[in-house]
């Protein structure tokens, strides 16, 4: 069972909210204000989830997913998306940009859209990781 | 080829005188009495009869009358005994075209023949004449009158008010437009009133003053203004209108006039209707700003909960800050969309643009410096104070100036150093422009083409997704307008025109076609 789980997004209080989510059950959480700096996260701590919003600015958490579903060594890291925008939308615009000649990449295996409550994320947490 | 009918009792004289005339080329039919002569004549008739005056029974006088009563165009000529001047006269009273004396001889038959024929000719011709004349003029009436009914109908059925006048400015015609624009029925107005006397008092002067110079005024171009009705209602309308001229003759005038009662109806029905689509598009941009709040506001109250349950302060003193940021969120979310909602006067007053767009640079002065970007104030010294609405300046530049610093946010090249002027430049025609350019990310042509008709994020949690709406209707209020240049990966340019007012006026009503021209938003690539 993993316990490091990276969270990525741009609004302080989602991270505030959910290291501490993370914290109460007992996982180790990191930091990443913007996709770049979650990218650099990743590869030097190597966490067994990302927590990952959608829409922030510098990076956005749709090119960081792509990124890691089509890099042959990130590939397997599990990614649970929290996100305003609704699933549909959000796999919409991925195949919108797999028909614009992207690579394909797989659909996230764990979708929350804000808001999300405090148990419900640390369901899903759990489900992905144990 | 002329036919005659002879008659004569004589049958020596018939014999000779039908068999010289028929020798001249004449087809000849005879008779010998005057009966016997009509008969023939009914059945069938002669260009010229030639008949003996004195016979036994019906006299030449008597198949005269019958032949001139039977066909006034067949000639007549009478034979007469010599010497027999009152029957000669008496036969030409009755419509002989020619008598003969006897003994006949030739020279002079040929003769009154001749001149029977040239009349017969010029009747002829004469006839022929008439006819084509009275066809011409029932054609040209008639064409008159299709032409005439066709205007009737055609100022009749225009929608906008035609008003002619004689050279007295007179009122001859008067349409259904115009009966509608002026509230007065046709009957009260043609022939009874003056065009001066239907129009504002600058107006009807011009009017007047144009039909006594010898070389005023000749045309009044479309221009907007306002008519007063019989009611005492003041109606918009585009009114253009003429000097009838005929070869330098003032023939009278005639104006045109387009009723814009509804046309400004429609523009305030659309300028609400298009307010309210977009509130309506707001409200599905707004539900992403809301999940955002919302998730604060619950985050906040786990965190408080966590703090409490554990009695950890520090917890408990996030999540509450966490809650009161996301109220502090709420509150902006409300009031942008409160001031969107709202009517609002733009309220002019004295200000020194120059020093509003230094307290906006200010004001982001701290989140420009922890986003490293660099802000530039570029202002005009020549703006001096000038009356305008401070709030409206204020709010846009504050808009503005924190969406450049969102491109520079939002860019994703490196090692750029981000930069957003502010400029301010005063502009001929009463008018001061802000222009707030950035370096930063730019937009695409679809970005730009909704930026102000429907909300949508690019921007995370930042922002209530209302600011370019609340700035677009307070710039319209001000009679102004906005204008966005941006290329994708080298920046945008915001510019707005805001018109200055020549005194303060409380609350000065927006002048008509100010919020059309403003609502031309103009979003180009450089």
């Amino acid at each position: 069972m993993g316990n490091r789980v990276l969270v990525v997004d741009d609004d302080p209080d989602v991270r505030l909210f959910t290291t501490t989510v993370l914290e109460e059950n007992g996982y180790e959480p990191l930091e990443a204000e913007n996709g770049e700096d979650g990218l650099q996260m990743i590869r030097a701590e190597q966490p067994d989830l990302v927590i990952l919003d959608v829409l922030m600015p510098r990076q956005s958490g749709i090119r960081l997913y792509r990124e890691l579903k089509t890099h042959a060594e990130l590939k397997n890291v599990k990614v649970l998306i929290v996100s305003g925008i609704t699933q549909k939308a959000f796999l919409r615009s991925q195949q919108a940009l797999t028909e614009f000649g992207a690579a394909p990449v797989p659909e996230p295996e764990f979708y929350l859209e804000k808001p999300v409550e405090a148990d419900v994320l640390a369901d899903h947490i759990k489900k992905a990781i144990g | 080829m002329t036919r005659i009918l002879l008659i004569d009792d004589e049958p020596d004289i018939l014999r000779v005188l039908s068999r010289s005339l028929a020798t001249d080329g004449y087809t000849v039919a005879c008779a010998r009495s005057g009966t016997e002569g009509l008969a023939a004549f009914e059945a069938q008739r002669a260009d010229i009869v030639v008949t003996d005056i004195k016979m036994p029974g019906m006299d030449g006088i008597e198949v005269l009358k019958h032949i001139k009563a039977r066909d006034p165009d067949s000639e007549v000529v009478i034979i007469t005994g010599h010497g027999d001047i009152d029957s000669a006269v008496e036969a030409l009273q009755f419509g002989a075209s020619d008598f003969i004396n006897k003994p006949v001889r030739d020279e002079a038959m040929s003769i009154a023949l001749k001149r029977a024929e040239d009349k017969i000719d010029i009747k002829r011709q004469l006839k022929e004449h008439t006819h084509d004349l009275e066809h011409k003029i029932e054609t040209a009436t008639r064409e008159l009158r299709r032409r005439r009914n066709f205007l009737g109908r055609v100022i009749r059925s225009s929608n906008d008010g035609i008003v002619a006048t004689d050279e007295h400015l007179g009122i001859v015609v008067f349409n259904p437009g115009a009966e509608s624009i002026f509230g007065y029925p046709q009957e009260e107005v043609v022939h009874k009133r003056r065009l001066p006397e239907l129009l504002p008092e600058n107006m009807a002067a011009s009017f007047l003053q144009a039909m006594t110079a010898t070389d005023g005024r000749k045309d009044w171009p479309w221009t907007e203004t306002e008519l007063v009705s019989r009611t005492g209602e003041r109606i918009p309308v585009r009114f253009s209108a003429s000097i009838l001229n005929e070869r330098g003759q003032k023939l009278g005038a005639v104006a045109f006039i387009q009723d814009l009662r509804e046309i400004k109806g429609l523009q305030l029905e659309l300028v609400r209707s298009e307010r309210l689509a977009a509130i309506g598009q707001t409200v599905a941009g707004l539900a992403h700003g809301i999940k955002n709040v919302l998730q604060g506001l619950k985050g906040g109250s786990y965190l408080v909960d966590v703090g409490i349950t554990k009695s950890d302060s520090q917890k408990l003193q996030k999540g509450w800050d966490m809650i009161k940021r996301s109220i502090d969120r709420t509150s902006n979310l409300v009031m942008d969309l409160l001031s969107y909602s709202k009517e609002r006067e733009p309220e002019y007053k004295e200000c020194a643009p120059n020093e509003i767009a230094a307290e906006v640079c200010d004001l982001v002065r701290e989140r420009a410096q922890q986003d490293r970007t660099e802000i530039v104030r570029d202002f005009d010294p020549a703006i001096g104070r000038v009356c305008m609405d401070p709030h409206t300046i204020h709010t846009a530049l504050l808009n503005f100036v924190s969406n450049a610093l969102d491109a520079c946010l939002f860019d994703e090249s490196a090692g750029k150093s981000w930069q957003v002027r502010v400029r301010t430049g005063a502009e001929p025609g009463q008018s001061i422009r802000f222009d707030v350019s950035d370096n930063g990310a730019g937009m695409s042509d679809e970005v730009q083409g909704k930026l102000f008709s429907s909300f949508f994020s690019t921007k995370g949690h930042r922002g209530t997704g209302l600011g370019l709406l609340v700035t677009r209707k307070l710039v319209e209020e001000h009679g102004g307008s906005i204008e966005v240049t941006s290329r994708r990966g080298e920046g945008t340019t915001f510019s707005m025109h805001l018109p200055v007012r020549t005194q303060a006026r409380p609350n000065g009503p927006p002048r008509a076609g100010q919020t059309a021209t403003a609502r031309e938003f103009a979003a180009k690539e450089v």
